[in-house]
């Protein structure tokens, strides 16, 4: 970026828009900036290296050198482990580099994994996958707190991401509380990344990273009748949503901000399916009762209204946003139409067309071309999924993408003006 | 927080990391060294465990018991106490939800299934998995296989050790040879 703005220095001093010296400063400005950093490159090669050298190990190992006497396979476990234990302490004890914690921790992290590995295959120790997974992760979660290792809190969410995966959807349906244990011991590190390194590539990463793991997981929790299935994936994705609009969260762009990109398309994707006409005549319904029905709904209504009130008192509501409010909406929608089934059906198609409008709004607000599409094809979907209810004629169905298609030219078009008359006027003073 | 002490917390981590492999290898070398073995009729099929490699699930012809008990629990520990029948295998001389006193060898199972007018308790014991080198655990599966063709009886068995309630085991044998050199064995033949 630096680079390519120095490159444009010239060209600035020719129009006479900066002076020579002015640019002279902006050039230094940069380069003393880059020698501060640490080498970017750097970080990334050696968490790698460490990473392949790691998971390597452990596929050598599983290999199975049955040739190999039991004595010197079980020496060879430990191998990897100390090594990886002689480097973390070495790097502390010295105080290294982070790139130095960052890379032996990773290697550790993977020597952990595969002595006990080594070990249990060498005693044919019994114990499924999801057991291993367990041991592993709780034996390296320290490693984040000592190492201060976001890489270290990537691997510890993954790994915890598959443990529940096998236990909750491959297992024997059982609920993977321990998941939330998994989650609640990198919490207190995450908090303290969200107040010290806000602009760290981490912390983009881990933005993402946390929502997509409830994400995946969250399935995992649900034994739920298909009634509420909707509504409980509704409230789960506008939690999200409400997460990123939280005071830390709401000023970082969106490609920084995980909770906020993946509960707005949860919503919306959700609403879509929950808007066909035979899920609301009952066809799709199975009922069963558990304990869950209730309190899982209850649960995230409440967090929901906590990341509301929050939001209130740290003034953060405004500008009015209608995707924060959906959770409740939804649940109107979804308690009128056990009533009428027919006002729900009517109901829902309103609250995404309510939605596309004012994604569409704000995208103009913006002059952020990205949002304004982004609600056009909310209501495109819309209109498009109504295909598949109704027994409109081609010809209609014909107009109606037409119209849709000539909205989309002309919203764009209009604001591509709007935007450069605005640019001129600016430009003018 | 001061280096030393980071330093100290971490050494104390280490140790524990340390203890977890450790504690397998000492518990499972003292009961194959001091323990008792029995040879348990089995049959095998191999899964992959990504980070472990190749293995043989086994799926042993002792598998339930009749008892006296009525309340039994899936999925709950079940004392299954051992003797040797006729022919030298394992056998259940008794089943009990708790720890029983007496002198006999045990291996602490898994129920599964309880069947109230026979009194049959379905259980599965604890030592299901043997890991192979990589190549061979489905050729043994397909050695298990031609081999019961061939005889008339299972003549598939794991060779495990056991020592106070907890068992290890050794290895597995088709007709008496271990199950990697009788794949070996079959390639060379074939």
């Amino acid at each position: 970026m630096s680079t390519k703005f120095i490159n444009t220095l010239p060209e600035l001093i020719t129009n006479q828009i900066i002076s020579e010296d002015t640019a002279l400063r902006i050039e230094r400005y940069f380069e003393s900036k880059e020698a501060e950093a640490p080498h970017k490159l750097f970080v990334v090669f050696g968490i790698l290296g460490s990473l392949l050298i790691g998971s390597g190990i452990i596929l050598l190992f599983a290999h199975n050198w049955e040739y190999l006497p039991k004595m010197i396979k079980t020496v060879l476990a430990f191998i990897p482990l100390i090594i990886g234990q002689l480097l973390v302490g070495f790097s502390i004890f010295k105080k290294k580099s982070q790139t130095w914690k960052e890379a032996s921790g990773v290697f550790l992290f993977f020597g952990v994994g595969a002595a006990i590995a080594l070990i249990g295959q060498i005693y044919n120790v019994p114990g499924n996958l999801e057991g291993y997974l367990l041991t592993w992760i709780a034996l390296c979660l320290p490693l984040v707190y000592l190492l201060k290792s976001k890489v270290l809190v990537i691997l510890h969410l993954v790994f915890a991401t598959y443990y529940t995966c096998l236990v909750g959807y491959f297992g024997n349906g059982q609920i993977p509380w321990l998941y939330l244990v998994m989650l609640v011991g990198v919490l207190p590190f995450y908090y303290n990344v969200i107040k010290n390194e806000a602009a760290s590539n981490g912390f983009s990463l881990l933005n993402w990273l946390f929502p997509l793991s409830l994400t995946i997981t969250f399935g995992a929790f649900l034994d739920v009748s298909s009634s509420i299935l909707y509504l409980v994936f509704i409230l789960f994705f506008g939690l999200l949503y409400n997460i990123g609009q939280l005071p830390y969260l709401k000023i970082l762009k969106l490609r920084k901000n995980g909770y906020l990109a993946i509960g707005s398309l949860g919503v919306v994707v959700t609403l879509l399916l929950a808007s066909f006409h035979r899920y609301w005549s009952g066809d799709f319904n199975y009922e069963y009762y558990s304990a869950s029905n209730f309190y899982v709904p209850i649960l995230l209504i409440t967090l929901t209204v906590v990341t509301l009130v929050y939001s209130h008192i740290k003034d953060s509501l405004k500008p009015f946003n209608l995707f924060r409010y959906v959770f409740a909406l939804y649940l109107i929608v979804f308690i009128v139409s056990s009533y009428y089934a027919t006002a729900g059906l009517v109901l829902i198609n309103f609250l995404i067309l309510g939605l596309g409008i004012t994604t569409v709004k704000t995208g103009v607000d913006k002059y952020h071309f990205g949002i304004l599409n982004y609600g056009l094809l909310i209501i495109t979907a819309l209109i498009s999924f109504r295909f598949f209810d109704t027994n409109m004629s081609f010809v209609i169905r014909g107009l109606l993408f037409i119209t849709i298609g000539v909205g989309f030219f002309s919203a764009n078009y209009v604001m591509l003006k709007k935007q450069r008359s605005n640019q001129n006027k600016s430009l003018n003073n | 927080m001061k280096t030393i002490y980071l330093f100290i917390l971490f050494v104390v981590l280490a140790l524990i990391q340390l203890s977890v492999p450790a504690t397998m290898v000492f518990k499972n070398q003292s009961v194959l060294n001091s323990g008792t073995a029995y040879k348990f009729r089995t049959r095998p099929i191999d899964p992959t465990d990504p980070f472990r490699g190749k293995y043989i699930t086994l799926s042993f012809d002792m598998n339930n018991a009749v008892t006296a008990d009525t309340l039994w629990q899936n999925r709950s520990d079940i004392y299954v106490y051992l003797k040797t029948d006729s022919l030298g295998y394992a056998a259940v001389k008794s089943v009990s939800p708790f720890k029983t006193n007496t002198d006999d060898d045990f291996v602490i199972a898994q129920t599964y299934g309880y069947y109230q007018k026979s009194n049959v308790i379905d259980f599965m014991l604890p030592f299901d998995r043997f890991y192979m080198e990589e190549s061979k655990a489905y050729p043994a599966e397909m050695a298990y296989r031609k081999a019961s063709r061939q005889g008339l009886s299972n003549n598939t068995y794991a060779l495990v050790y056991v020592k106070n309630g907890y068992s290890v085991l050794e290895d597995v044998f088709i007709n008496d040879v271990p199950i990697g050199t009788y794949v070996e064995l079959q390639k060379t033949t074939d």
